[in-house]
């Protein structure tokens, strides 16, 4: 069987220990490839632009543009490329706010190292993804 | 030369992995523990005697800044390094009454985590230049006027119980938390209220929101 290769994944957190956590956690893997990461809202975009990757793990909390932002503007530009929500806010709004700008899944910061592999390959097979602590009929609700 | 202990403490197993890697890259260092919340970064401070312990200030239970008073209270010889995403006048004032020596926004980069643990390991403070310029803004002008601030206010104890009044708890769950009588831990609360001079619960947690004591 020949190797898939690996998803392309790019991280973007003003945090850069929560950054190199991510990459440490997709890099025990071979099946994910960090192909770039940015550390505020403007660099998101030009970088994913350029790196066009399958997957963008983005924060919400970042100088401006903010995450959300981001995400509403590669939803056009990139129809392509999946947008994780990673946070640490755990609001209903909040969450409203992410499936309304385009968002594929919603991981929070306190579930990323134990689901962070659950949300990726729940995004892989076309589904969405949202943690578990939010009621999973209102996510079903926002993000299908 | 033996190895340089660290401990970590934040509430976010991510951030914890991201803190390891990037301490542990540096010969010489080693990560000796991990700690969740502000009474675990205790004991463990306790228990390990870490050469710096490297703390968030958003945690349950006991937040940062308190952790960091008692760790200096049992180990006056402890390094500690507050890292934080609260880029605030009134949290770099914290830190520094808390008595930390070293301060770095999540957002610093690494390389000023790495020169932060440098620096306290030679017992030697360390802020960033962002850190600087929110204490020389300030100086002069603090923000909150220390009267006014909840460590002037309020003792240690009492810092501790309204803290876990603010995320929810019944005085009788405060109690068992700190392991004190039920009656003791009523008389804190009321004592807090008074001295806030404060009504209900609600204004109890508005007044540790305002204050930093709790996440909105």
């Amino acid at each position: 069987m020949v190797p898939r290769p690996p998803i392309r994944i790019m991280l973007s957190d003003d945090h850069p220990f929560v950054r190199r956590g991510l990459r440490t956690i997709l890099e025990a893997t071979n099946e994910y490839e960090v192909c770039g990461e940015a550390g505020d809202g403007e660099q998101t975009l030009e970088l994913a632009m350029r790196l066009s990757p399958d997957i963008l793990i983005a924060d919400i909390s970042m100088s401006a543009p903010n995450g959300l932002e981001v995400t509403a503007r590669l939803r056009q530009s990139l129809p392509h490329t999946k947008v994780l929500i990673v946070t640490m806010h755990d609001s209903e709004e909040m969450l409203r706010a992410a499936a309304a700008v385009g968002a594929s899944g919603y991981l929070l910061k306190s579930d990323a190292e134990e689901l962070l592999m659950v949300a990726l390959q729940s995004l892989e097979e076309g589904q969405s993804f949202v943690s578990p602590a939010f009621n999973p009929d209102f996510a079903k609700r926002l993000f299908g | 030369m033996s190895a340089l202990k660290i401990l970590i403490a934040d509430d976010h197993d991510i951030v914890r992995k991201g803190l390891r890697m990037l301490l542990e890259e540096h010969p010489g260092w080693e990560v000796c523990g991990e700690a969740r919340s502000g009474r675990e970064a205790v004991d463990k401070a306790v228990q390990l005697n870490p050469d710096v312990t490297v703390i968030d200030v958003s945690m349950p239970d006991l937040n940062g800044l308190e952790a960091t008073s008692q760790i200096l209270k049992a180990c006056p010889k402890a390094e500690i390094l507050v890292i934080t995403h609260h880029d605030s006048d009134e949290v770099a004032a914290a830190v520094l009454d808390a008595g930390a020596r070293g301060y770095v926004l999540k957002s610093d980069s690494d390389k000023d985590l790495v020169h932060a643990v440098e620096a306290l390991s030679h017992h030697k403070p360390f802020f960033t230049a962002r850190v600087t310029e929110i204490f020389l803004a300030n100086r002069g002008s603090r923000v909150t006027d220390p009267a006014e601030s909840v460590r002037n206010r309020l003792t240690m104890r009492e810092r501790e119980i309204l803290q876990l009044l603010a995320e929810g708890k019944s005085a009788k769950e405060a109690a068992s938390v700190l392991g004190i009588a039920i009656k003791t831990s009523d008389t804190h609360r009321t004592n807090i209220m008074r001295k806030l001079n404060v009504h209900s619960v609600a204004e109890l947690v508005r007044y540790a929101v305002r204050n930093n004591v709790v996440e909105p």
